[in-house]
């Protein structure tokens, strides 16, 4: 939308990019070694992978989906249910939480198929209603409130000629849901960079319109809906072998809020926006701890004031900064031409 | 039995008028904007804090407090939609507005449990412990006068929409815009004035829900869930269909808890709320507005 010009970006090489941030993410465990600082790291990569999979919903195709926190929760309850009670390997149960979780996106989104805008929020708001309600009261499953505990984290990694990597270890968790992170975000790059993308941004900008080219609107969002709840399903496995322990209330509702916050603060619409708010919205609140409970207040302050003064958010902010800077740098070298 | 069926259906009634309460808000901001207000919750909240601090800490009669909560609320949406609305209105985007709204809730929600804490408040009222027997089934005063002010406020809020010159005006912006603005009608000022009316109507449903209710700071968020239900099912934009449905989801509720388990009602009301999303989108009384469809 506030691309100066997408032909120019988009066919500009990416990789010295992945490689700077791949060597940063690297760095990070080394930098902040005690274990508090770790665990955020590990959040927030997960809260990366959640917040890049809503915006390819939101962002990409348009689609407010509310029920982002619910995706989530079934990624980690099917997971962790299939390892703790039919004994599954961690890496098979962690495939079948993240297609469950992009099945059950699918099926809300088809369902939903004819409804759009408001419709589809309130709609996939009730989805994530009653998937909580569930959660909390298929006892017999779930132990509702009391939760699941002593989940254990996935298991080590044994790889030809290195000692086998250990999960229980912070630093080596956060590599791993970081590279998960990092392949998830090279995978939607790519889709939104494909035609697949503009056909997106085509539903996005004009559902209409996009038909009466022959677009397939409804199997299109159906394939957005999949694709960012498996995302979120992935956070959702990793959660529960991180945390060790699962209740009903990390699921609610106020979670896709949260979420929400991370997309439309970073800037929706872009990837590296999300990936930033979240990251911005994970720490913020560690760092300003002294106001305790109050860390959902600088969420919903930032949400309403970013909506009304840079909907772009972050994005558009250092955009309109760059230029800004270009300007006073190139101003005194046209002085000189003149 | 049918003395259990009967209590219930009252025990429906009186949580089903104030879900219409709540849920007429949303329908008219949505009828004239087409505008979700998300922030409508912690407006009935507010609503509910303010009565409830008046009548405990200040010594006010109930009826004073109920007065007071649709004036708080009464303020709070006009400052939603001066705050809000109004600068995101040229936007065009129908979904910034929703979005700003999530974010004024969750603000005001974790405000109200900084000042408040997440200790449930006892709300009682001079009313809640006279109980009336009629036949075989019982029922509070308190429950009596809530039925009674709802019904009193709904009739009122009828007559305003089907009789008087702003109300006429208010249906006519609903029904289509350009056409009003093109004989003299300032949407603006009417966007305004539902405003007003809509969260005022939520404040007061507030003062009357806390007794019903656990008064928390999260109070609010359970029955806006409900609202949203209701406000789809009969329809969104739809008067009659919202009063409708909103009784209809009161008596699911109270006979939920009693046939089935207290913890199914939220997934007993979502469940028919997507089924009606399914099946029937535009809302059990017929409704001309279809663009979201």
């Amino acid at each position: 939308m506030s691309d100066p010009a997408p032909d120019a970006r988009t066919h500009r090489p990416r990789w010295p990019w992945y490689a700077a941030a791949a060597l940063i993410v690297a760095l990070l465990p080394l930098v902040f070694t005690d274990s508090y600082w770790r665990t955020n790291l590990i959040v927030c990569a997960i809260n990366v992978l959640l917040a890049i999979g809503l915006d390819f919903i939101l962002g990409f195709a348009g689609q407010l989906n509310l029920g982002q926190s619910a995706f989530y929760g079934l990624g980690a309850y099917v997971s962790t249910l299939l390892i703790m009670q039919l004994g599954l390997p961690f890496w098979l149960a962690f495939a079948c939480g993240v297609a469950f979780a992009g099945l059950a996106g699918m099926v809300l989104s088809l369902f939903a198929a004819r409804l759009r805008g408001h419709y589809l929020a309130i709609a996939s708001l009730g989805f994530a209603v009653i998937t909580y309600q569930v959660l909390l009261n298929w006892i017999g499953l779930t132990q509702g409130p009391l939760g699941i505990y002593a989940i254990p984290p996935p298991p080590p990694l044994a790889l030809p000629l290195l000692a086998p990597i250990e999960f229980t270890d912070l630093k080596n968790l956060f590599y791993l849901v970081a590279a998960f992170a990092f392949a998830a975000y090279g995978l939607l790059d790519q889709l939104v960079r494909s035609p697949i993308g503009e056909t997106l941004l085509a539903i996005r900008e004009d559902e209409v319109s996009a038909a009466s080219l022959g677009i397939d609107c409804r199997a299109w969002k159906v394939f957005a809906f999949g694709i960012g709840s498996a995302v979120a399903g992935m956070a959702g496995c990793f959660y529960a072998g991180f945390v060790g322990t699962l209740v009903p209330d990390a699921f609610f509702i106020t979670e896709s809020f949260t979420i929400l916050a991370m997309v439309v603060i970073g800037g929706m619409g872009t990837l590296i926006g999300p990936v930033a708010g979240a990251i911005l919205l994970t720490i913020l609140p560690e760092l300003l701890r002294g106001l305790g409970d109050a860390r959902l207040i600088v969420y919903g302050v930032a949400l309403t004031l970013v909506v009304l003064f840079i909907p772009g958010g972050m994005v558009q902010a250092a955009r309109a900064l760059v230029v800004r800077a270009r300007r006073l740098m190139s101003s005194p070298a046209a002085s000189v031409g003149r | 039995m049918l003395t259990v069926v009967l209590q219930q259906a009252m025990n429906g009634l009186v949580v089903g008028s104030l879900y219409v309460l709540v849920a007429l808000g949303l329908t008219l901001i949505y009828g004239i904007l087409v505008q979700i207000n998300f922030a409508h919750a912690d407006v009935v909240t507010l609503g509910a804090f303010a009565a409830y601090f008046l009548m405990h800490r200040f010594g006010g009669g109930y009826i004073a407090a109920i007065v007071l909560a649709f004036v708080v609320g009464g303020a709070l949406g006009w400052l939603t939609n001066a705050a809000i609305f109004s600068p995101l209105r040229e936007r065009g985007n129908e979904l910034l507005p929703l979005i700003a709204t999530i974010g004024l809730s969750v603000t005001l929600e974790n405000a109200m449990l900084a000042a408040f804490g997440p200790i449930p408040y006892a709300f009682d009222t001079p009313y809640s412990n006279d109980v009336l027997r009629l036949g075989g089934i019982f029922i509070t005063v308190q429950n009596l006068l809530i039925v009674a002010v709802s019904a009193g406020a709904i009739g009122l809020l009828y007559a305003f929409l089907k009789f008087t010159f702003m109300g006429k005006a208010l249906r006519a912006v609903s029904q289509d815009r350009e056409t009003a603005g093109l004989v003299g009608i300032n949407p603006n000022q009417l966007i305004m004035v539902t405003f007003v009316i809509a969260s005022a109507l939520a404040g007061m449903g507030g003062a009357m829900l806390g007794p019903v209710l656990v008064l928390t700071p999260f109070a609010g968020t359970s029955v806006i869930l409900k609202a949203f239900a209701i406000v789809i099912i009969g329809g969104f934009g739809n008067v009659e269909g919202t009063i409708i449905a909103g009784l209809i989801i009161g008596l699911i509720e109270s006979y939920t808890t009693q046939f089935l388990n207290p913890g199914w009602i939220d997934i007993v009301v979502f469940a028919i709320l997507l089924a009606m999303l399914a099946l029937r989108p535009t809302g059990l009384v017929a409704e001309r507005r279809e663009e979201n469809v």
